[in-house]
């Protein structure tokens, strides 16, 4: 009858705890490996949940974007364009969307206030705008559906443009000339604020750019400011992000077929730009775990070589045990959970210590790294699996040891 | 009665290509409750008799019947349980693991037959008691005398109360005060009933037993029952 794990496990812990010295230097590799895997798997996560936050800010995993699509050969024919009746008629076939908005946009227009001047982006939008970017006025009103009936002379401003124009001046109300239009403010946009929570070389607000615009009525823009301008991309929202993906496919060919077949645009979803990053970082992190399984393959060989030197100096103990009745199953094990336990402590050394360097690997790369309790069980696993793997040879060759042999050396 | 029964053992090792003859044919027959010992040169085949006798090892011909079980025919495995059982060994180097406490060392046996740590604790204890070391059960053997080891020793080749208690030169690592003890310790596990079988060369500790097998050559010489 073989002895219980619980006594094995006895033993390992008591022939460790006899030769610590020898057993602190062999995990070495293992501390090393752990520690490798651990600060690899908080890059991952801590990348993952930059990415999330940011696609949250830009409107969520439903949001799709209808855009010039640069990789098209404009001199086929075709223009990355649509008038107001095909916007409509592609509006109609699309009743499931949540929220669609057209832009056009006025880059480097001018705004002018009694002789200051503060050069941006005016975007001609509909009030969808609002809920596709989760954007709203902080002051004021943003435009509604009668503005755009009447081609209203009404301005939205970003909330750098409100500070920059007017010079501590309240906006509101004031009239602004933008390429000899006058437009009213009638209202002022919440700040945007985003951070990569990594800071450092990729820090500061993500979202300025959206700071620094200005929205005017989409029938202002094409009727008024500039005249025979046509819609150049469609932000659109679907219902939630497993529509997302069915509404992108409907809206390319939905398009296609508005352009005569011919792929003038691109329609990008958020979804597919999630699958795509966690693919890129599916390669890094493989890359990584990788060097890390070759530290630990290396540790566990150094641990190995170490664990069969120990039993050839342990040959006479084997022979006691074996001599007062122990079977071959116990020395197996006997030497197999004394592998694991100090691959396993190889294992708690290297989860400590990559913890506690978190925020040193954080500042060197300036990246944000996030820990999760379940790198800790995936570090032990793997640990223990190093130990179950390189004990084996190890355990074989003590558990195969005859006991007259045994006795009689040295 | 009949505790240990030979038929014509054989045993053979392969030293390199050439075969040698470690036991050559040996039949004895040792009773319950007799103390023997076997004596005989060094290269007689002593050592290797009292490793059959003791399930360390089996014969390459030939019957071994302890406790009127054949164990001459077992598989390797059960023989470990036939010496946790029914056998004691005791080592001229006293084999005591150095890293355990003498405590430890004496529930060894225990622990391969399976029982709970608060009994084995509790019989190793009475044990080492009875061999006069109860003050010592928490020393490492290397803090305590050679006499004191050998003590060690016998009260874990006895704590599973074993059949037969096999000792291989059990004084030849101690003084002769020492040993004098030790071989007084034997007698009076004999007197008790035990089965003690000694391997020796020293004739002054032979004569302590009740009876002498000569052995040489792989054979007895001398001293047999039958």
């Amino acid at each position: 009858m073989a002895i219980s794990l619980s006594e094995s496990i006895q033993t390992g812990i008591n022939d460790i705890m006899m030769r610590k010295v020898r057993s602190l230097v062999t995990i070495l590799g293992i501390v090393l490996g752990v520690m490798c895997i651990m600060v690899v798997l908080a890059i991952i996560s801590g990348m993952n949940a930059s990415t999330m936050e940011w696609m949250e800010q830009r409107g969520g995993l439903s949001r799709i974007d209808v855009m010039r699509n640069w990789n098209y050969d404009f001199r086929q024919g075709g223009e990355a364009s649509l008038s107001l009746s095909e916007l409509n008629r592609l509006r109609a076939q699309i009743p499931e969307a949540l929220a669609i908005n057209p832009t056009v946009s006025l880059s480097s227009a001018v705004m002018q206030y009694r002789g200051f001047s503060y050069s941006g982006q005016v975007i001609g939008a509909l009030p969808d705008m609002q809920i596709i970017e989760d954007w709203y006025p902080t002051r004021g009103r943003f435009f509604g559906e009668l503005d755009l009936r009447e081609n209203s002379n009404v301005i939205v401003l970003g909330s750098s443009v409100a500070r920059d124009l007017f010079k501590g001046q309240d906006p509101m109300g004031r009239k602004v000339q933008v390429n000899g239009h006058i437009l009213e403010v009638i209202g002022i946009m919440e700040p945007k604020y985003w951070e990569n929570p990594g800071g450092g070389a990729w820090g500061g607000n993500y979202l300025e750019y959206m700071n620094r615009q200005a929205f005017i009525p989409l029938s202002t823009m094409m009727n008024k400011l500039n005249a025979g301008s046509e819609i150049s991309s469609i932000q659109i929202t679907a219902a939630s992000p497993e529509e997302a993906l069915k509404l992108q496919q409907k809206v390319n060919m939905l398009l296609l077929r508005l352009k005569n077949g011919r792929a003038v645009f691109r329609v990008s979803s958020a979804q597919e730009m999630m699958v795509q990053m966690k693919q890129n970082s599916k390669i890094f992190s493989m890359i990584f775990i990788m060097i890390g399984m070759i530290s630990l393959t290396v540790g566990g060989i150094v641990i190995m070589n170490i664990m069969l030197a120990s039993i050839k100096e342990r040959t006479r103990e084997i022979g006691v045990r074996l001599a007062v009745g122990a079977i071959r199953i116990d020395i197996f094990i006997q030497f197999l959970v004394q592998t694991m336990l100090i691959t396993l402590l190889g294992g708690v050394f290297g989860i400590i210590l990559g913890f506690s360097i978190l925020d040193l690997v954080s500042g060197f790369l300036e990246i944000k790294l996030l820990a999760e309790p379940k790198m800790i069980l995936v570090s032990l696993l793997i640990s223990a699996g190093v130990g179950l793997i390189f004990g084996i040879a190890p355990a074989m060759k003590a558990s195969k040891l005859d006991p007259v042999v045994a006795l009689r050396e040295e | 009665m009949e505790i240990i029964r030979t038929n014509n053992l054989i045993k053979d090792y392969l030293l390199g290509k050439v075969r040698v003859r470690a036991l050559a044919g040996i039949d004895i027959s040792i009773d319950k409750g007799e103390f023997v010992a076997i004596m005989g040169p060094s290269g007689s085949g002593k050592s290797t008799l009292m490793h059959i006798i003791g399930c360390l090892d089996s014969p390459s011909e030939g019957e071994y019947y302890l406790d009127g079980d054949l164990v001459s025919k077992l598989p390797k495995h059960a023989l470990s349980g036939i010496r946790n059982r029914k056998i004691g060994f005791v080592f001229q180097s006293f084999n005591l693991l150095p890293h355990l406490n003498i405590l430890k060392n004496v529930e060894l046996p225990l622990m391969y037959s399976g029982l709970s740590a608060s009994v084995r604790k509790e019989k190793a204890r009475k044990i080492l008691e009875s061999v006069g070391l109860a003050d010592r059960l928490k020393h490492k053997p290397n803090e305590l005398s050679g006499g004191q080891r050998q003590r060690v020793a016998i009260a874990r080749a006895i704590v599973n109360s074993p059949s037969i208690l096999l000792a291989d030169e059990p004084t030849g690592n101690l003084d002769s005060q020492a040993g004098g003890d030790i071989l007084e310790i034997f007698s009076d596990l004999h007197k008790a009933g035990n089965t003690v079988i000694m391997v020796t060369h020293d004739s002054h500790v032979a004569n302590r037993a009740d009876r002498i097998i000569k052995i040489q050559d792989g054979m007895i010489a001398d001293g047999n029952l039958t």
